[in-house]
C-alpha cells in the first residue's frame, strides 16, 4: 500500500499538535499516531522534529504535560492542552481556513 | 579553581540540569519503546523492530539537545560557562585583576558609603506614624526671622480655630536638675502639651502618656523616655507612679515611651539634646500676659485630605485673625507650615545630593580607568577573540562572554567595596559635625546592600561595553595573520578610544577638584571671620543652680561671685568672667525692643530691638572683647543693681549716630516696667548668632540687674585650657557638693563645632578630588605608556635618526599634555556649569572664583605631566636596534 504524503508546510506542525491532543491527553508517541491516523496516513511528523515543538509549545503555555500511567499500565509523559492552547488552535485554524481559501481562489482564478 | 567546580557542579545540581536531561531521556527511551512494540505486532523480530524504531526516531543526541536548548537550559549553561572562563581569566591575569578590583572597591565603597547615608536621612521612613502627614508649625517674625516659636496665646487660637489638622501639640525644651533617688543630675526635659504623643501615634510602653493640661499642675507628672528608664531606674518595671523631683518640684512618674522613641527637634530647641522626661506645659488661663512669650515650637498632623497648601492658606487666615484681635503682639507675624522631613534635614539635603553626585563622579573615573585597563588588554586578547570567531562564535556570543567578565570582576570590586564603605560610614560618623543630623543609624542594610548591586551591575557593563565591542570589532584575517600584535587600523582605534577615555578622567577630576578648592577657599574665609572675641587659651561650662536650693536672686549672684572669685585666685587663670549664653552657642538668638530717653517713642511693636547679654565685670577681659569708650562694670555694680548698661559698637553707631552715647538711658523690654539704664560703655562688637551674619547690637547688663539662675562661666588661662577644668569643679565643689557642670568646652571646639558642617563637607569633598585626581593619573599614565609601547620602533627610529633623548622626552609629554588639556578645557565648562550648585555650601567665594579655578588647572597639568614623564623616561631609554627587530 502506497500512498502519496503531504510535506508539511512550515508553522502547520504547530497547530497539527494541538488539534491532536484537543481531543484528550497524548503522550508524544501517541501525538504522532493519531496526526498519522486522522491524517489518513497523509501526514507523518518527524519524531526528532516532534520533541522540540512538543517542548516550545509548553513552554508558551499552550500545553501542559504530566508522568502518568497508561491503560496498558506503561508509564509515560501525557500532554493536555491549556485554556490559552484552545485559544490558540483556534487562532491557528482561523488563519490555516484564510490561507486554503485564498490559495483555492487564486488556483481557480489562474 | 576547584571551589569554583564544586560551587558550580552544585548550582548545576540546584537548577536541575541533570533532571531536565533525565526527563528528556526517559520521554524518548519510552517512544521508541511504544514504536518497538508496534513494529513487534507488525510482525518483526524484537531486534529489527528496535532497530527500526530507532532508525526512524533519527539522531537522538541531537534532539536530546535541541530539546534541551528549547527547555531553557541553554541561557543558564552558557552563563555559567562564561562565569567559569571569566573567573578563570581574572585569576589567570592577578595584577591586572588587582588593579581593577581595587580602583573599582574604592569607587564602589565611596559611593555605599554616601548612599547609606542619604537612605537613612532622605529615603527610609521617619519612625513617626504615618510620618508624612506629620507638619511643623512655626512663625515668622516682624523682622522676617523664619521658624520662630510661637506663644501658648497664638498656639491656642491655631488649635481652636483650624479644621486642617487631626492633632496639634505645642513643646518646649529646658534643662532642669532632678534630684531624689540617686545622684542629682541634670536632665533635658520637654514640656508639652498632652496631645504630643498622640499627634505623633507612639503609644507609651509602661503606664501611660501625659493627660493633664491647664494651669500648672501641683504634682505635674512625668513621663519617662526608655533610655533614661533603664538608664536611671534599670529598667525597674515598677516605675510607674514612683515620685522624682524636677528642680525641686516633686512629680511623679505617669508612664515610660517605647525604646527607640526619639522627638527632638533642633531648631530652637533651648536645650540642643534630645528629651529624656516630657512633662506638662502650663498652659495659664487666658488674657494673662505671660502667655504672649514666644518658646513653643508646635507640630501637627494633617487630615488625610487636607495638602500642605491648604493647611498653609488656613494658617495664614488664623494668624491674620489674631494679628487683628491682638495687634500690640502679633503685628507683621506670618506662619511657617514645614513637613516634618524637610525640617529634620531640609538644610543638609543639598549637601548630601552634591556629595552623592562627587561620589558617582568617582565612580566614573575608576570605570574610565578600568575600561582603559581592559582597553590595554584588547590587544593582547585579539588573537583570542579572532579564533573564537573563527570557530563560529558570533559577536554578540563574544560580547556577552567578555561583558560576563566585565560584570564579575565589577562584583568582585563591590564585595571589597563594601569593605571601603563600611569602614567608611565609621570615619564618616566619627567625623560628622554635632548638628549635622542624627548618624548613628546610618549602616549597611538591605537598601544599601541593593543599592550597591544595582551600581556594580551597571558598573560593569558600562566599563566593559567599549572594551568589548572594541576588542570584537576586528578583522579576522588580519588578527590571525600578525600573531597578536595589534596595530595598524585596530591599534589607532583603540589609542583614541582610550585617550578620549583619559580626557573625560580629567575633565571629571578637574570638576571635582574645582567644587574641592572652592570649599577649601569659603573654609579658610570662614577661619578668618572676625568674631569680636578671642578663642585662644578659653575654657568655659554652663553652671545652672536648682530653682530648689537657690530661691533668691541674691543667692543666685552670691553663688557666681563666690565661684568667679575663687576660680580668679587658682594659679594659672588669667581672667574669669560670666555670661548668659556665650557667643555661637547655636541657641535661641534673643532680639528684644527697646527706646532710647529723649528719642521720639516709635509706635507700640516697631521698637528698634538688641541682644541682651547679661555678664559680670570679668567678662569683657576673659573673652578679649575691648572697651572702646567708657567703663567697664565695676565690682560693686556687678554685685548690686545700680541701672547702668555697656552697649555694642554697632549699637552705638545705629543707634547714637554722631552723638556720644555715654550717659544716655535706654529701657529695655526686659523688665515688667519700664527700667531706663544708663550707658556707661561701649565694646566691641562680637558675633552672637551667627559666625557669617554681621554682628547684631547687643546691650550688656551685669548680672544683678538681670538675674539668671544659669550662667557660663568663661575663664581666660596661661596654658592649655583644657587642663584647667578639673581644678575649676573642684572649686565649683567646694562652694556646693551637689552642684553640677555641663557643656564644658574651650572656646576653640565652640569655633569648630559652628563651622563643623562646613569642615565636614570641606574633608569629604577633598577626599574624593584626591581620589579622582590619584585615579586621573593613573589613567594617564597608563595610556601614555601603552602608547609609547605601541610607538616602540618609530621611538627607535627617530634615535636611531640622531633624536636627542630631550626631544623624545618632550614628544611623549607633549602628547599628555594635549590629551589633559582637552581633558580639563571641557571640565572647565563642566565645572563652570555644576559649581553653581553648590553656592548654598559656600562663603564668601564666588562659585566661578577665578583664582580656584586658576590653582586647580595648574595643579591637575602638573600632576598630568608627573604621569607622563615615568612613560616618557622609558621612551627616551629605548634601544632602537632592539626596536627595530622589535615585532
Amino acid at each position: 500500500m502506497t500512498k502519496q504524503k503531504a510535506d508539511l508546510l512550515q508553522g502547520t506542525l504547530d497547530m497539527l499538535i494541538l488539534k491532536a491532543v484537543s481531543l484528550g491527553p497524548l503522550h508524544g508517541y501517541g501525538i504522532i499516531q493519531r496526526i498519522r491516523q486522522i491524517s489518513g496516513e497523509m501526514l507523518d511528523v518527524e519524531q526528532g522534529s516532534l520533541y522540540p515543538a512538543l517542548y516550545r509549545i509548553e513552554q508558551r503555555g499552550w500545553v501542559s504535560s504530566k508522568w502518568e500511567v497508561n491503560e496498558t499500565n506503561r508509564r509515560a509523559k501525557f500532554y493536555a492542552l491549556t485554556r490559552a492552547g484552545r485559544r490558540q488552535l483556534e487562532v491557528e485554524e482561523a488563519s490555516w481556513d484564510r490561507l486554503v481559501l485564498a490559495v483555492a481562489k487564486v488556483r481557480r482564478a489562474m | 579553581m576547584r571551589w569554583f567546580n564544586i560551587f558550580s557542579a552544585r548550582l548545576r545540581a540546584l537548577v536541575g540540569r541533570e533532571a531536565v536531561i533525565r526527563d528528556i531521556d526517559e520521554e524518548m527511551r519510552l517512544h521508541v519503546e511504544m514504536e518497538t512494540e508496534t513494529n513487534v505486532g507488525r510482525g518483526m523480530s524484537p531486534a529489527d523492530a528496535r532497530r527500526a524504531a530507532l532508525i526512524s526516531f533519527g539522531n537522538f543526541d541531537s534532539v536530546r539537545n535541541v530539546a534541551y536548548r528549547v527547555r531553557g537550559g541553554g541561557m543558564l549553561e552558557t552563563l555559567l560557562q562564561d562565569i567559569r572562563y571569566g573567573a578563570r581569566v581574572l585569576a589567570k591575569h592577578k595584577g591586572f585583576t588587582a588593579v581593577a578590583v581595587i580602583t573599582l572597591a574604592l569607587g564602589i565603597g565611596a559611593n555605599t558609603a554616601i548612599f547609606s547615608v542619604v537612605n537613612e536621612l532622605l529615603l527610609r521612613p521617619l519612625p513617626y506614624r504615618d510620618a508624612e502627614r506629620l507638619v511643623m508649625l512655626w512663625e515668622i517674625t516682624s523682622e522676617g526671622r523664619h521658624q520662630n516659636t510661637t506663644s501658648r496665646a497664638n498656639f491656642r487660637g491655631w488649635r481652636e480655630q483650624n479644621t486642617a489638622f487631626e492633632g496639634m501639640a505645642a513643646f518646649s525644651d529646658q534643662r532642669l536638675t532632678l534630684t531624689g533617688d540617686g545622684e542629682p543630675e541634670e536632665v533635658s526635659v520637654q514640656l508639652a502639651t498632652p496631645e504630643l504623643f498622640r499627634v505623633l501615634g507612639v503609644e507609651p510602653l509602661l503606664g501611660r502618656g501625659l493627660t493633664q493640661e491647664g494651669e500648672r499642675p501641683a504634682a505635674p507628672e512625668v513621663v519617662l523616655s526608655h533610655g533614661f528608664w533603664q538608664r536611671r531606674y534599670g529598667g525597674d518595671p515598677g516605675v510607674v507612679g514612683k515620685p522624682v523631683t524636677l528642680n525641686g518640684v516633686p512629680c511623679t512618674v505617669a508612664g515610660v515611651l517605647p525604646a527607640g522613641f526619639q522627638w527632638h527637634i533642633k531648631q530652637r530647641s533651648g536645650t540642643g539634646r534630645p528629651a529624656e522626661i516630657w512633662t506638662v506645659l502650663a498652659m495659664p488661663t487666658e488674657g494673662s500676659a505671660a502667655t504672649r512669650g514666644r518658646f513653643l515650637s508646635v507640630v501637627a498632623r494633617l487630615r488625610p485630605s487636607v495638602s500642605l497648601e491648604q493647611a498653609g492658606a488656613e494658617m495664614k487666615t488664623i494668624a491674620a485673625r489674631l494679628e487683628q484681635d491682638a495687634p500690640q503682639y502679633n503685628k507683621g507675624y506670618g506662619t511657617q507650615v514645614i513637613p516634618l522631613r524637610e525640617q529634620f534635614v531640609g538644610n543638609v539635603r543639598p549637601a548630601l545630593l552634591i556629595l552623592l553626585g562627587a561620589v558617582g563622579f568617582v565612580l566614573l573615573i575608576a570605570c574610565a580607568n578600568v575600561a582603559n585597563l581592559m582597553l590595554s588588554r584588547a590587544a593582547a586578547r585579539e588573537k583570542e577573540v579572532a579564533l573564537r570567531t573563527a570557530l563560529g562564535a558570533s559577536r554578540m556570543r563574544v560580547v556577552r562572554q567578555l561583558l560576563t567578565e566585565s560584570v564579575l570582576l565589577a562584583l568582585l570590586g563591590s564585595v571589597f567595596g563594601l569593605l571601603v564603605a563600611w569602614w567608611g560610614i565609621g570615619a564618616l560618623v566619627a567625623i560628622s559635625p554635632r548638628d549635622l543630623v542624627n548618624l548613628q543609624g546610618v549602616g549597611i542594610n538591605l537598601t544599601v546592600l541593593g543599592w550597591t548591586l544595582a551600581v556594580s551591575l551597571l558598573t560593569g557593563i558600562i566599563f566593559g561595553i567599549a572594551p568589548a565591542l572594541e576588542a570584537t570589532r576586528l578583522n579576522l584575517n588580519d588578527a590571525l595573520k600578525e600573531g597578536g600584535q595589534g596595530a595598524g587600523g585596530q591599534g589607532t582605534r583603540n589609542r583614541r578610544l582610550r585617550s578620549a577615555l583619559v580626557v573625560a578622567e580629567v575633565a571629571l577630576a578637574l570638576v571635582l577638584l574645582a567644587s574641592a578648592g572652592l570649599l577649601v577657599k569659603s573654609f579658610a574665609r570662614l577661619q578668618e571671620i572676625d568674631t569680636g572675641f578671642n578663642t585662644e587659651n578659653v575654657l568655659t561650662m554652663v553652671v545652672r543652680l536648682p530653682d530648689g536650693k537657690y530661691k533668691e536672686e541674691p543667692q543666685m549672684v552670691a553663688f557666681f561671685r563666690q565661684a568667679t572669685e575663687r576660680i580668679r585666685a587658682l594659679p594659672g587663670v588669667r581672667a574669669v568672667g560670666t555670661v548668659n549664653f556665650l557667643p555661637l552657642y547655636g541657641g535661641l538668638g534673643s532680639s528684644t525692643g527697646f527706646t532710647v530717653e529723649g528719642q521720639p517713642a516709635p509706635p507700640p511693636g516697631e521698637e528698634p530691638s538688641t541682644n541682651v547679654r547679661v555678664t559680670d565685670a570679668g567678662y569683657f577681659g576673659a573673652m578679649g572683647i575691648p572697651l572702646l569708650r567708657g567703663r567697664n562694670f565695676t565690682e560693686f555694680e556687678a554685685n548690686e543693681s545700680k541701672h547702668v548698661v555697656i552697649i555694642s559698637e554697632s549699637m552705638a553707631r545705629q543707634h547714637f549716630p554722631g552723638e556720644d552715647p555715654l550717659g544716655k538711658r535706654i529701657s529695655v523690654q526686659m523688665f515688667e516696667e519700664p527700667t531706663p539704664t544708663e550707658i556707661v560703655g561701649v565694646v566691641g562688637d562680637v558675633r552672637y548668632d551667627s559666625l557669617i551674619d554681621e554682628a547684631q547690637p547687643t546691650v550688656y547688663f551685669p548680672h544683678p540687674e538681670l538675674t539668671y539662675p544659669f550662667m557660663t562661666l568663661v575663664i581666660r588661662t596661661t596654658s592649655d585650657p583644657a587642663e584647667m577644668s578639673p581644678a575649676v569643679r573642684r572649686e565649683l565643689s567646694a562652694i556646693d557638693p551637689d552642684q553640677p557642670v555641663s557643656d564644658v568646652r574651650t572656646m576653640n571646639q565652640v569655633m569648630a563645632d559652628t563651622v563643623g558642617r562646613a569642615r565636614f563637607n570641606t574633608l569629604l569633598f577633598g577626599l574624593f578630588a584626591g581620589l579622582a585626581t590619584l585615579l586621573a593619573a593613573v589613567g594617564i599614565f597608563g595610556v601614555m605608556n601603552y602608547s609609547v609601547t605601541l610607538r616602540t620602533r618609530e621611538i627607535g627610529l627617530r634615535i636611531a635618526l640622531g633624536a636627542q633623548p630631550n626631544r623624545v622626552l618632550m614628544l611623549i609629554l607633549r602628547q599628555g599634555l594635549l590629551l589633559t588639556l582637552i581633558g580639563i578645557g571641557i571640565g572647565l565648562a563642566g565645572a563652570l556649569a555644576l559649581t553653581r550648585v553648590m553656592s548654598s555650601l559656600l562663603f564668601g567665594v564666588d562659585t566661578t572664583d577665578p583664582a580656584t579655578f586658576a590653582v586647580i588647572v595648574l595643579l591637575l597639568t602638573v600632576v598630568s605631566l608627573i604621569a607622563c614623564y615615568i612613560p616618557a623616561r622609558r621612551a627616551t631609554r629605548i634601544d632602537p636596534l632592539l626596536a627595530l627587530r622589535y615585532e
